[in-house]
């Protein structure tokens, strides 16, 4: 029966896979009857020229001694030498390796998270328990990060921060009450379950809606084959939420240079204590701007950390590609 | 009523390129209309120019109220109306520069060496006032600002780039204390750092709650003369550390450099004072005297805790605010509390501590603005004492009524007007009219220049061209390292082993050489 179940799900990846070949292969010439596309597309376009072409012009103050009053075009040429203040400051490495562990863990956390969220969304039979359950696990996504930090201060630090809830908690076991806010060793971990707790119920309602596009046919089979609830869920569900994760993970990729700006300087603010394990790229930018207002050295971090981003899309893109083709999106 | 509905108008189907071509059409022309020019800006009323400037905190109360009042009475004397933007707190460094950089037209900001002042000066994106002020065109605003308080904001290069926004001579910082507290705790008061100190461990013991709150503040430990938390200011007020910038490392100069001409500056560690001082926010730390989140805790959630009973003390400085800042909110959760500032210098006030004169608070003028004349005749109009009030205060009767002479007592819920980035002036000042005796009396001593020392390094302000990249290192590495001794969040011997090894890395030897140069050249000019 797996061997079945499997065959189905690869048809169906390789059906899909053979249309969007044939899609690409059949060349499209200009016709004047889709100016409705191009209208359509033409806002988003504007958009996109507007807030993400047109600004890449400032890059060139990455390479200037960027002066206020001379501003972007009048600023003189400085060469490299924004470039020197991070890679010469005995902190890139650390701060481009919590960087990228934090994205891996949050990245990973929160997929996996979406996945069995939604597996168990979609076991729950009546519709207005379902429906509830994901209102409520979806609600997170929308609370501010200050308000997270909020919370998060009363559970780890209480008022003034003599000990919160948690350790009221570990009291009553006993067990060593940490001071959570000057102890950088568990934040990665804190963060990723804050992470998982504002992205997991988002992620579910993804895989929750490609689920629903799972044909009812494959489901019957294998309840035709005598299949447990249990057993579909692991050799057809989640199999064929295989694209759907790929396109996520590799869009996940693309960001993983970027640091999670607003929930962890939300979180962890200027407190020195937690840089060891949190101080992620853009929070350090952050911190450069604010301190020495140096637009310069900012934004080359900023470059770097761009091109470094888009390296990275093209590699998993070609992994992907390698192996997964089936599951590939570019 | 079935008869009456169209049947076949409903059931015509929309194509598919109708569909898209109007779905298109509406979204292309939202986006036209969102990028047309004053769609996000906002218009004065008619025939009326409409200048911005930046403000920082929050919109007060009955804003809306007070704005329009002082805009009718802008226009019908100055012919135009204002429209201060008002930029969080949090946020007000970065923004106002990325709006100096972007050369928004707004008139006048607030800007000061703890901001980003010499970024801008050295950029030329501020208008220098000295022919402004040297002209007869604002006698309001020359009446108001003593001449010494420009001459001690003028920049190295000798021009002046702001207009000091204070209401006293020299700020302090001090301590705030809940006199029904001392009265209870330390009923012979509070005179000595000692006594404040015990009275500190008292309320700790016997309350249940921190001695004193605040957010992190190296100024607290490391005072500049005073700190609250740092013993020998109070005892000897006799000198300011050196620094490049605030949020970086402070150094000490040599007691004898006036005489000798040679600075001498040393990293502050080496001063054991400091390092005392050190060693004594951590016990207070340990102990449960200061609020453990030092390092997290923003302003307003410490200000929510003293208020609400939950603290003995908390941070003040002489600029008249002590009282007016906490008393409603501090009487309606513990009903009998009083307030108390607290000076506990040895010499009471008869110290005369070590002063700059340079003011935190400095309204400067953009460069990139349409019309510089304009901002200036505002800083004239606010400088007349009616125009002042209005702003400051609201409208009389409505707002606020006068007690004698120089007070007033709210009536309204129009307060927190940043009247430090417009319209400070010290002889315009209203005292709250239930300000408390003690800070009555400190405060009009500090707005009398004789009770304070010039500083031999008075106008030193050093110019960071030479060194910019070590001193942002050595900056990232106290934002690390020093952040969390300031708080007494980390073991004193540790937490420094780990600061020198960082600054060293950053260029510490250079930056200091550089520091004493200029600071000898600077002593040799005098």
């Amino acid at each position: 029966m797996t061997t079945d179940l499997g065959t189905a799900s690869e048809n169906l990846a390789t059906a899909d896979t053979a249309r969007r070949t044939r899609d690409r292969g059949s060349r499209r010439t200009w016709r004047g009857r889709d100016y409705g596309l191009v209208i359509l597309a033409a806002p988003a376009v504007v958009l996109l020229l507007v807030f993400a072409y047109g600004p890449m012009a400032g890059l060139v103050v990455a390479f200037q001694d960027f002066n206020v009053a001379d501003g972007v075009f009048g600023s003189p040429w400085a060469g490299l030498e924004n470039f020197e203040f991070f890679f010469t400051s005995g902190n890139a490495g650390r701060i481009m390796w919590n960087t990228l562990f934090l994205n891996v863990l949050f990245l990973a956390a929160t997929l996996g998270a979406g996945i069995l969220l939604a597996l168990m969304l979609n076991e729950i039979r009546g519709r207005v328990t379902k429906r509830f359950f994901q209102s409520v696990i979806f609600v997170p996504y929308f609370v501010s990060p200050i308000v997270v930090s909020i919370f998060l201060q009363a559970f780890l630090a209480g008022p003034g921060g003599r000990g919160g809830l948690v350790n009221d908690l570990l009291s009553m076991f006993t067990l060593p009450e940490p001071s959570w806010y000057t102890t950088p060793g568990p934040w990665p971990w804190i963060l990723t379950v804050v992470k998982v707790w504002q992205l997991g119920g988002y992620m579910s309602v993804i895989f929750l809606a490609a689920i629903t596009a799972i044909p009812e046919e494959v489901y019957e089979a294998g309840v035709i084959d005598g299949a447990s609830r249990a057993q579909m869920a692991l050799r057809i569900t989640t199999p064929l939420l295989k694209p759907t994760a790929a396109i996520l993970l590799v869009l996940g990729v693309g960001r993983i240079f970027y640091g999670d700006f607003g929930t962890i300087y939300a979180i962890i603010g200027d407190n020195g204590t937690l840089f060891a394990t949190t101080d992620v790229i853009d929070t350090y930018v952050f911190r450069a701007l604010r301190t020495f207002g140096d637009f310069g050295t900012t934004a080359a971090i900023g470059l770097f950390q761009s091109v470094v981003g888009f390296v990275l899309v093209v590699i998993a893109t070609l992994v992907q590609r390698r192996y997964a083709r089936e599951t590939s999106i570019l | 009523m079935a008869q009456l509905i169209n049947g076949a108008a409903l059931s015509r189907t929309v194509s598919r390129r109708s569909f898209l071509a109007g779905t298109g059409g509406i979204l292309a022309a939202a986006t036209l209309a969102a990028c047309a020019p004053g769609s996000g800006g906002s218009s004065g009323s008619a025939g009326a120019k409409t200048y911005r400037l930046l403000l920082p905190g929050d919109v007060p109360a009955q804003w809306d109220r007070i704005s329009a009042a002082v805009n009718s009475k802008l226009k019908a004397d100055l012919g135009f109306e204002f429209n201060p933007e008002f930029i969080n707190w949090k946020n007000y460094a970065s923004q106002s520069l990325l709006k100096f950089t972007a050369r928004e037209d707004f008139q006048t900001a607030l800007s000061a060496r703890w901001l980003n002042i010499a970024q801008l000066i050295e950029s030329g994106a501020l208008q220098p006032l000295d022919d402004a002020l040297e002209s007869d065109k604002y006698p309001n605003l020359k009446a108001s600002v003593d001449q010494s308080a420009f001459d001690a904001n003028r920049w190295p290069d000798g021009s002046i780039y702001g207009i000091p926004a204070v209401n006293s001579a020299a700020r302090i910082h001090h301590i705030v204390a809940r006199g029904d507290l001392i009265d209870k705790h330390a009923p012979g008061g509070i005179e000595t750092f000692d006594q404040l100190e015990k009275f500190w461990y008292d309320v700790v013991q016997k309350e249940g709650i921190p001695g004193y709150v605040k957010s992190n503040s190296v100024f607290d430990v490391l005072g500049a003369p005073t700190g609250t938390l740092y013993a020998q200011g109070w005892e000897s007020p006799d000198f300011l550390p050196l620094y490049f910038s605030s949020d970086s490392l402070m150094f000490v100069p040599s007691r004898q450099a006036a005489a000798t001409g040679s600075t001498d500056a040393v990293p502050f560690w080496e001063y054991e004072p400091y390092l005392e001082s050190l060693h004594r926010i951590r016990k207070y730390y340990e102990d449960g005297i200061i609020n453990a989140d030092r390092l997290n805790a923003d302003p307003a959630t410490i200000k929510a805790q003293f208020d609400g009973g939950g603290a003995a003390t908390c941070w003040g400085i002489t600029d008249g605010l002590d009282t007016s800042g906490h008393l409603d909110q501090l009487e309606k959760a513990v009903p009998g509390a009083t307030l108390v500032s607290l000076l506990p210098f040895r010499d009471g006030l008869a110290a005369k501590p070590n002063q700059t004169f340079q003011a935190d608070n400095l309204v400067v003028v953009n460069a990139a603005a349409a019309d510089a004349e304009a901002a200036l005749q505002l800083l004239d109009w606010v400088s007349i004492q009616e125009n002042h009030d209005l702003l400051q205060y609201g409208e009389e009767g409505t707002d606020w009524k006068a007690v004698g002479d120089d007070a007033y007592e709210p009536v309204g819920e129009y307060t927190n007007f940043p009247g430090y980035a417009l319209s400070w002036r010290i002889p315009l000042e209203r005292k709250f009219s239930r300000m408390s005796e003690s800070e009555a009396s400190w405060f009009e001593w500090s707005k009398d220049y004789e009770n304070f020392t010039l500083d031999p390094f008075a106008s030193f302000i050093p110019d960071l061209t030479e060194i910019e990249k070590e001193h942002a290192q050595i900056t990232a590495a106290i934002a690390e390292f020093g952040n969390p001794l300031w708080a007494g969040a980390v073991d004193v011997a540790e937490g420094l082993d780990k600061l020198k090894k960082a600054v060293d890395r950053a260029g510490l030897a250079k930056v200091q050489e550089e520091l004493n140069k200029q600071a000898d050249a600077y002593l040799a000019s005098q």
